[in-house]
Parts: structure tokens; C-alpha cells; sequence
């Protein structure tokens, strides 16, 4: 049995996702659409694997904005759902959303956003707690584990309170990381999918489900957010803890609950500083707030990415100046916290440091000069494409085509694995010119092609992943065609949303819970917008490369070249080699004129070594996951490739 | 640093580049893409055979001399010198093929016979367009590679790839100026240990060459001409005819030289060679007091090494080439046009390098170049 179906009063370890995935469980979730995105994905893919057990539908949307519209018609039919996403997933999501929250909705439904204070693994720092400020619907934070679950069932429980959508915010350090959750009931019936339309537009829940007449609707939305607040006021997920009258009032949420309890404790300071820690962040709770503020002359607010609780408090505390006087507060605003990247305990640390003039220094006397001795001996690890990673070869071939073709033409990157060619020389092979949001490569580059009338001649490459294609590229695409935007557009099919862990998209036969379904073609849909289709192994360099070039100086249409070929991780794929490679030394030049270590200088392959002892390449067997293709690149056919025997 | 950022800096993107492919076939990093010379990535080594080798980087002409010309009487205008010769083809064939009298076709065909080379570098012209280096290695396969382009293809680097390859050891090459005289750098072997073979390069037949025409220029203007059509043939005419034409198997198409002078190559500008100075032997388009409708079916043809003499004689004594007088005037004549290509090429240095002494890659007290100056002051 799954351990998400664990028995009530049974304390598991679950990480932070699985607890989002459980709580929906006991909130009795009917349907779940997200679309994969880190530091979100186990969510969807978690209840995934119990969709027989619970009777769910659970599926992977084609992209944020559609998973949700698939989650509010469960949500209008009565049923409990919940939608999940990567934290700028809720900027494609949010033109629906916006409509969404002035509609309203029936059934529970939460929208879980898990965001990256970091970006540990995203091109963007991006904050969505704003979108329930300015949308006007609640906002949760979970601070631990046993909250991840707890706050998540009670998500669906306010949401059908108010009749609104709730905003459920984790990160990174929140979804990723585990502790001991102790589960509650799992209920035993399951909700029959009803939808009424057939009352007045003023009936939420037996009329259509529409935003209008959008003043009255509007004022009926600020309404249900003040029984929210209402709500919040008395909540047990807001906590305080610490001395009546705090030297220091430090107020926060989420994964910073934790940094600030672990700083206060390093530095001794529980009878100087009290922690109001708010579950409930959007609307803050005011006569909470009241009493806390109050108590004490200075007031901290921890928290990551923008100053979102912050700018809250301070505009709550300018309204109850008179009654609770006049605060110093410190936080992101002031400089005591830096204002971007990941926080954590030192750093808060730090901040409460400089506030209570307590000494503390996160890194003992001596750490940097140790650290410098250290650093050397590290081995070198580049951010880069694995071995065996087709889109080294997708860029090699950009990169050889561009050349040739000499009108300094370029690439307009996009997001997934890929987007790490951007980083030059590692990978990349310094093709891409501009990286932004998923599909906006291929917009970018119909944008640039148009540009021909005020003197602009190069050449555009768009590239977008399989996923991303179905995500958000098609409109561009479609975009080029018809405005006659002469792009090259590339497309990386690898099989597989690879990025995010291989989970399934619009092109495969397979859906989010295993079950069968229709494959979308790409060529087909191409074809049919009506540009040039044309399908080559990256991996053939001769070939690509020629059709590649062949289509940059082709001029007055849109010409598609997909390049195929799998994943080196794919299930597959994964362990299994095609080629055994070796390094012939005597006919390998090393760095003499003639070569110059083209394959660990320029190819730069991870599994390829340069041995600086013997001066010769080296092909390391462990990681090389035996693609071929730098025997291919060799103009010395010193790279040897011997088919390996299938086991 | 004589190396590949410089050819690149220094040569490529200046416009000197002649696209002759000496810099390509010997490393991954030097292509050629419809007649221009890309470096395709950086290349970090101080010094390179692809700066080596260039016709463009700066040479000391007057030691390559001394090098490889040691005994040939040396003339300023136009090089080496053992003779002039008024020649053709014997065989009528060939002669039918060529774009005048077809001695170089004959010269190369009979000099693999002999053995005195095993291999040879051609163009294969196509008729004019998109030509190709290639590596011939049998003789009665010569024949068909006769005939002229005007694109200049990177015939070079099928050399350096036929060196490298090490299969043939006496490998000859008919390539216009730019060409023969970087593979006289190639022969003085700058790196030793890493000479590529040079020692395989058997004989250099170099042809007369006023200028080549730009890759994509030549192609939009057979497209306006003759377009879908099969060229067999393309050829300008002395410069009274003020023409180029076209031929297909059955039409002529006759391309006023307005429209050609805007395509001429942008690096051919800055040449100073006309007659192939450094070759054994080299062969032109007969410029005679005879007028064209005599001159049209013969080369004319100058001799500058034993090797070249040798091949001469052979030619006369098979019965292989047809000779016919020279006129005394005729060396004069070519003289005096060899040194008005290096005085236009050498305004266009100077305009270049923005100084009257800075000739870039060539050196003032070259007795050709200073003779040019002498005349242009």
C-alpha cells in the first residue's frame, strides 16, 4: 500500500509534497491537473499513483492556465480539486484566474503554488503570494510538515466556506525536504459530480458560472475575503511563541518559520524575541496583528523572495497607529535581510544579530582562508548538458549551422533542460541570445524575423523542448506562419517532459496515471499550420547539420526541424549504453595544431577527460553513457565506437 | 600570434581572405560554406598552420624565392622565369573542352603518365557553378576536370586532407595565384614536425588569374541569366569584347561586364600576382598582337623551374602540346599587364592600411612591388 493511503493516527515521513498530496486526500480531492514544474511535480505525481484507491482523476494539463480551467469544472460540479504549479505557472494561469476569483466556485478548490526562493531550479525568482493581494482570495503558507498536510485540508474547507479558489504557497525547502506527519482520516465516500445552470446569474451555486454583472460580483468577492479574514483572526495556524512583551516581534511564514525558531535558539535569544508565525497571509489577520504589535517596540518580518508580509503589516500598523504607537521594523525593506535569494538560519541569524546587537558570525574565525585551501582540490563540476544528453549535439549542430551560414544568426532559447545552453562555454556552444518564459523563444523569433524592414538580416532559430511545444509554443508558432516571420524553429524531442522527472505530456501515449491515450503530433500539427517539416537524429551530425543549413537559407516561410531522439535518462534509456567508446592514443592529437582538443575544449562532453599527464583525451566509462556522437566530431577518428552487446 | 584568431581578425574579416582553403582540411576549426572561409570555433593555440600556410598572412617572398627558384632568371613583373611558350593541346578533345587551348589539361595529364606526379588537385568547374576541389589519380580522368571557374572554391583544403591521407607522394596542383603561392608556404614547412606531408607536393601548375567572382554574386547572376539551365561553360572575354558569357550545350548567353564588376571577389582586389609566380609552371589565356580570333584556342605559358622545363620538353617531344612562336612583344605585353595588376592591387592596399608603406601582407622592397611603385609615383 502506498504510504499516502497510511492509516489515520499513523505518523509518517513524508516530504513536503506528499503531505500536499495527503491532505488533499483527507480533504477528499475528487480531481487534481497540474502541469510538472520544481519544485511542484510530486504533488500530481504522488496522487498519481493512487487515482484506483481514491477514485481520483488526476491529470497532467497541457500547460498551467489549462489545469486549472480543468480543475474549476470539478470545482463547479461540486467536487473537491486541486490544481498545482511552479510559481511562475501562476502567471499563465492567472488570466483565468482573475476570472476565476470574480465567478467564484462551488466544490473546494486550491490552487497550490510551490515557489523557488533561489531559483534553484528555475530562470526566474518569481513570487506569487502577490496574486492573492491583488486577485483578492486567501492565501495559506504552510511552516512544517504536519501543517503541509493539515493546512492543505483545511485549504478546501475554506474555499467552500467562501465559495472562492485559496492560494496554497510552499517552497522549495517546504516541498522538497520531509518530517513526521501524523494522518488523519481518509474519507470514505466520494462526491458525485453535479452541475447546475439552470438558476439566476446571481445564484453561485445553481446559476452559470460567470464573472458578471462584474461590480456586483466584485463586491460579493471582497465580501467572501472578509469572512476569511474572519477565519484567520482565531486560527490555530497562526501561532505565537515567546515572551508577552518581546523585546522582538518577528513575524514570518513558511520554510522562514524555521530558519527564524533555529536562529533565535543558536543565539540564545527565546526570552528577547517572540515569533508570531502566520499560516493565514493573505488577508493578514488585523486584530491579531493588533495584539501583537502592541506588545512590543521592534518588529522583524522574515520572509523569501519580495517583502510581500512585510509591506502587509506595515500597511495594517499605519492604519492602528493610534493604537499601538509608533514601531521600528526591520526586514527585506531596511537591508537586515538581503532582499533576494534563499534565507536561511544563518542569515536570519544575522539580521536578529545586528538588530539586538548580539555578536554572531555564521562562519567561525579562519573558515574563508580554509575554504580557499579547499576550493582547489574540489573537482571541477560544470553546469552542463549530461553525457549522452541529445541537446549537446541539438547545439552543436545549431552552432556548426549558424556558422556556416555566417550571418551571425542566433538562438532564442527557452525553458527546460535546454535552457542550460545558455551557459557558454559549458554547453550551448554561445547560440543562445535570449532565455525568458516557456513558448517565448518561438515569439521572440517571430518578433526578430519581422525586423527585416529597419535593416535586420540574421537568421532566427527558436528551440522549445516536446512539452513546451504543447505548453506554449504552438500560438507562436502559429504567430511566425501567419505573419509570415521567416523562423527556423527547432523542436528538442527528447520523449518526455525531461526536466522535471520524465513526467508525460500531449505527445506520448501515456497518461499521468499510466493510462492510455491519443500521442499529438508534432510534425502533424506543424504541417498543418503550414510550415516546412522536417525530421533528423541529433545525433546524425552530417545530416542535421545540412538540413539545418539548408533551411537557414531558405527564406519566406517557417520551416520546423525536430530533432529526435531520447533522453540519456529516460527510463529507456537510462544505464544502457549504445556504444562502448575509447580514445585511440596515437591517433589522438591532443593539443597540437591540427585538433586543439576539440572534444574536451569545445565539445566538452562531461565524459570526455582530458588526461593532462599523457596529453590525450580519455573517455571516462562511468559516466559516458555511450551516445557516439564525439566519435563523430574527432576529425582525427580517434574516438573509437564499438556497438555494445544488448543485455 | 600567428594564430587562428588572427587569420580570422586579420584576414578573414578584413576581406583578404581568397578563400583558397589552405587554412582548412587540417583542423576542425577552418570550413568553407559557399565560398567563404569560416572559422567555425575559437582556437586557442599561439600559432597555427592555418596562419602558416595563408596567402595572406605577411610572407618573405624574396626567401621563398631563393627556396624554391634558386637557378630561374627573375623578372620583377612577373616571377620565375625559364621561358614563355605560345602552346595548345594536341588533342583536339581536349582542346573542345577547354577555355582556350587546353595545355594545362595536357601538362597535368602527361606529367601523371610520366610519373612525374601520382596524383593531382583539380576544380571540378561544374560549368561554372558551385566547383569543387577534387583529388584525381588516374591520368585519363584529368580530361574531365578541364575547363574554368569563376567561384573560387577552397580546392586547398582537398590538399591538405590528400597530405594528411599520406597515400600519394608526388601530388600535383593546378591552382590560380592565391593558391600556388600558399602551396609554396606549405612547402617551406614552417612547422617541422608538423609539416602535413609537405613533402608529397609533386608539381604546381599555376594559371594566370585576373580575378575570381564572388560565390553568391556569380550564382543570382546565372539565375538571372540562364537560370535552370546547364552551364557547360563560362568565360569572360578580352576586355574590347567587354563580356562574359554563358554556355549551355546548345546557347550562348552573353553578360555585359557592367554586371560583373560588381561580383568580382572583394579580396581579389588587393592580389598582386597575375601570372602564378610561384609554380613551376604556368599557363594563361594567349594575349597576342594577333588579336583574339587567332589567340582564342592557345595558352600562353611561363616556365620557372627544372621541373617545369623538363615537363616542357616532354610536351614537345610526345607531341603532346602544339607550340607556335612567340612574338617578342609578347613578353613585354604580359609584362606590362602583370604590373598593372599589382599597381591596382597595391592602390587598394594602401587604401586598406590608410598608409602608402603599410602593404599588409606584402613587403615595399619586393623588386615586383617596388617596381609598381616606382611606376604609380
Amino acid at each position: 500500500m502506498s504510504k499516502l493511503l497510511s492509516p489515520a493516527n499513523n505518523e509518517v515521513l513524508f516530504m513536503g509534497n506528499e503531505a500536499i498530496a495527503r491532505g488533499a486526500l483527507e480533504a477528499g480531492v475528487n480531481v487534481a491537473a497540474g502541469y510538472p514544474g520544481t519544485p511542484s511535480s510530486e504533488i500530481i505525481e504522488t496522487l498519481a499513483t493512487v487515482v484506483k484507491e481514491r477514485n481520483l482523476y488526476v491529470e497532467w494539463s497541457t500547460n498551467e492556465k489549462v489545469s486549472l480551467e480543468v480543475a474549476a469544472a470539478a470545482s463547479f460540479a461540486g467536487l473537491r480539486s486541486l490544481c498545482v504549479m511552479k510559481q511562475n505557472g501562476v502567471n499563465v494561469a492567472s488570466d483565468f484566474l482573475l476570472h476565476l476569483t470574480a465567478s467564484g466556485t462551488r466544490g473546494g478548490m486550491v490552487l497550490v503554488t510551490c515557489e523557488d526562493p533561489g531559483a534553484l531550479s528555475s530562470v526566474n525568482e518569481g513570487e506569487s503570494r502577490y496574486f492573492a493581494r491583488m486577485l483578492e482570495i486567501p492565501l495559506l503558507e504552510p511552516a512544517n510538515f504536519q501543517e503541509a498536510k493539515d493546512l492543505t485540508k483545511w485549504a478546501f474547507e475554506l474555499s467552500e466556506k467562501i465559495r472562492n479558489v485559496v492560494i496554497l504557497r510552499s517552497v522549495t525547502r517546504m516541498s522538497h525536504a520531509s518530517g513526521n506527519v501524523i494522518c488523519g482520516k481518509l474519507p470514505t465516500k466520494s462526491r458525485k459530480a453535479l452541475f447546475e445552470y439552470k438558476g439566476s446569474i446571481m445564484d453561485q451555486l445553481r446559476g452559470p458560472v460567470i464573472s458578471t454583472p462584474v461590480v456586483i460580483k466584485h463586491a460579493l468577492q471582497q465580501e467572501k475575503l472578509k469572512k476569511a479574514v474572519a477565519l484567520f483572526e482565531n486560527s490555530p495556524f497562526n501561532t505565537y511563541s515567546g515572551p508577552a512583551k518581546p523585546e522582538l516581534l518577528l513575524i514570518t511564514s513558511s520554510a522562514c518559520f524555521l530558519y527564524s525558531q533555529e536562529a533565535i535558539s543558536m543565539l540564545n535569544l527565546q526570552k528577547r524575541v517572540g515569533i508570531l508565525k502566520l499560516g493565514c497571509t493573505w488577508p493578514p489577520p488585523p486584530q491579531l496583528l493588533k495584539k501583537h504589535l502592541k506588545s512590543t517596540g521592534k518588529v522583524l518580518i522574515v520572509e523569501e523572495i519580495l517583502p510581500f508580509l512585510e509591506e502587509n503589516v506595515k500597511a495594517l500598523a499605519a492604519g492602528m497607529a493610534e493604537d499601538i504607537g509608533i514601531k521600528k521594523y526591520y526586514g527585506k525593506m531596511d537591508g537586515t535581510l538581503p532582499a533576494v535569494g534563499e534565507l536561511n538560519p544563518d542569515l536570519v541569524a544575522e539580521g536578529l544579530g545586528k538588530i539586538l546587537k548580539v555578536k554572531y558570525k555564521s562562519q567561525p574565525p579562519g573558515y574563508v582562508k580554509e575554504m580557499e585551501k579547499i576550493i582547489p582540490m574540489i573537482p571541477k563540476r560544470e553546469q552542463t548538458f549530461c553525457p549522452g544528453c541529445p541537446h549537446r549535439a541539438s547545439f552543436w549542430n545549431m552552432h556548426n549551422a549558424l556558422q556556416l551560414d555566417g550571418r551571425e544568426g542566433f538562438v532564442c532559447g527557452d525553458i527546460g533542460c535546454y535552457a542550460l545552453a545558455a551557459l557558454y562555454p559549458s554547453c550551448g556552444f554561445d547560440t543562445v541570445r535570449t532565455l525568458h518564459s516557456m513558448g517565448s523563444g518561438t515569439g521572440i523569433a517571430s518578433g526578430f524575423a519581422k525586423l527585416g524592414q529597419f535593416g535586420f538580416e540574421k537568421p532566427v532559430i527558436a528551440v522549445c523542448g516536446d512539452s513546451t511545444f504543447y505548453h506554449a509554443a504552438i500560438p507562436a508558432l502559429i504567430n511566425a506562419q501567419h505573419n509570415r516571420a521567416d523562423i527556423t524553429f527547432i523542436v528538442l524531442d527528447n520523449s518526455g517532459t525531461a526536466m522535471t522527472g520524465f513526467q508525460p505530456h500531449p505527445g506520448l501515449t501515456v497518461g499521468a496515471a499510466g493510462e492510455s491515450v491519443p500521442a499529438i503530433d508534432i510534425a502533424g500539427i506543424c504541417e498543418a499550420i503550414g510550415a516546412k517539416v522536417a525530421i533528423s537524429d541529433p545525433f546524425d551530425l552530417e545530416k542535421t547539420c545540412g538540413l539545418l543549413t539548408d533551411f537557414l537559407a531558405e527564406e519566406g516561410c517557417v520551416k520546423v526541424l525536430i530533432l529526435r531522439q531520447k533522453c540519456a535518462l529516460s527510463p529507456e534509456k537510462k544505464g544502457k549504453k549504445q556504444f562502448l567508446m575509447k580514445v585511440d592514443e596515437e591517433r589522438c592529437r591532443g593539443e597540437e595544431c591540427g585538433c586543439n582538443r576539440l572534444c574536451t575544449r569545445i565539445f566538452r562532453c562531461p565524459a570526455l577527460v582530458w588526461d593532462r599527464i599523457k596529453k590525450k583525451a580519455v573517455i571516462d566509462d562511468v559516466i559516458c553513457a555511450g551516445c557516439g556522437v564525439c566519435y563523430s566530431i574527432c576529425p582525427q577518428k580517434a574516438i573509437i565506437r564499438t556497438e555494445a552487446k544488448q543485455k | 600570434m600567428n594564430c587562428s584568431s588572427e587569420l580570422e581578425n586579420k584576414i578573414v574579416k578584413t576581406g583578404l581572405c581568397t578563400s583558397c582553403g589552405a587554412c582548412q582540411g587540417l583542423c576542425p576549426y577552418w570550413l568553407s560554406h559557399r565560398g567563404k572561409t569560416i572559422q567555425m570555433f575559437s582556437c586557442d593555440r599561439e600559432e597555427g598552420r592555418c596562419y602558416a600556410f595563408c596567402p595572406r598572412t605577411k610572407t618573405d617572398l624574396a626567401k621563398l624565392r631563393e627556396e624554391f627558384f634558386p637557378d630561374a632568371d627573375y623578372i620583377p613583373e612577373i616571377g620565375p622565369f625559364y621561358g614563355l611558350y605560345m602552346t595548345r593541346a594536341a588533342d583536339a578533345d581536349i582542346r573542345a573542352k577547354s577555355q582556350h587551348g587546353g595545355t594545362t589539361t595536357a601538362l597535368v595529364e602527361l606529367a601523371m603518365r610520366k610519373g612525374l606526379i601520382d596524383a593531382a588537385i583539380l576544380t571540378d568547374a561544374k560549368g561554372g557553378v558551385n566547383p569543387k576541389g577534387v583529388l584525381v589519380k588516374k591520368p585519363q580522368d584529368v580530361r574531365k576536370y578541364s575547363g574554368s571557374s569563376f567561384q573560387i572554391p577552397p580546392v586547398l583544403a582537398t590538399l591538405n586532407k590528400a597530405l594528411e591521407e599520406n597515400r600519394y607522394k608526388k601530388i600535383g596542383v593546378v591552382g590560380t595565384p592565391c593558391k600556388t603561392l600558399a602551396v609554396y608556404k606549405m612547402k617551406s614547412r614552417p612547422f617541422p614536425d608538423n609539416d602535413g606531408n609537405a613533402g608529397n607536393i609533386g608539381m604546381v601548375f599555376g594559371l594566370f588569374c585576373g580575378w575570381g567572382l564572388d560565390w553568391e554574386g556569380l550564382e543570382k547572376l546565372v539565375q538571372r541569366h540562364a537560370a535552370g539551365k546547364q552551364l557547360e561553360h563560362m568565360d569572360i572575354l578580352p576586355s574590347k569584347f567587354h563580356q562574359m558569357v554563358l554556355k549551355t550545350s546548345k546557347k550562348q548567353m552573353e553578360v555585359p561586364l557592367e554586371e560583373i564588376y560588381p561580383i568580382v571577389k572583394g579580396s581579389c582586389n588587393y592580389c598582386v600576382d597575375m601570372t602564378a609566380e610561384f609554380s613551376d609552371i604556368s599557363v594563361g589565356g594567349a594575349r597576342s598582337s594577333e588579336g583574339w580570333d587567332v589567340d582564342q584556342g592557345w595558352n600562353q605559358v611561363i616556365v620557372r623551374t627544372e621541373k617545369g622545363v623538363k615537363l616542357i620538353d616532354l610536351a614537345r617531344k610526345e607531341g603532346i602540346l602544339e607550340f607556335k612562336a612567340v612574338a617578342e612583344s609578347n613578353l613585354e605585353k604580359i609584362k606590362q599587364a602583370s604590373l598593372n595588376k599589382k599597381k591596382t592591387g597595391l592602390k587598394n592596399l594602401r587604401k586598406l592600411s590608410g598608409s602608402k608603406n603599410n602593404l599588409i601582407y606584402l613587403n615595399p622592397d619586393e623588386p615586383g612591388i617596388e617596381k609598381a611603385c616606382v611606376d604609380m609615383a
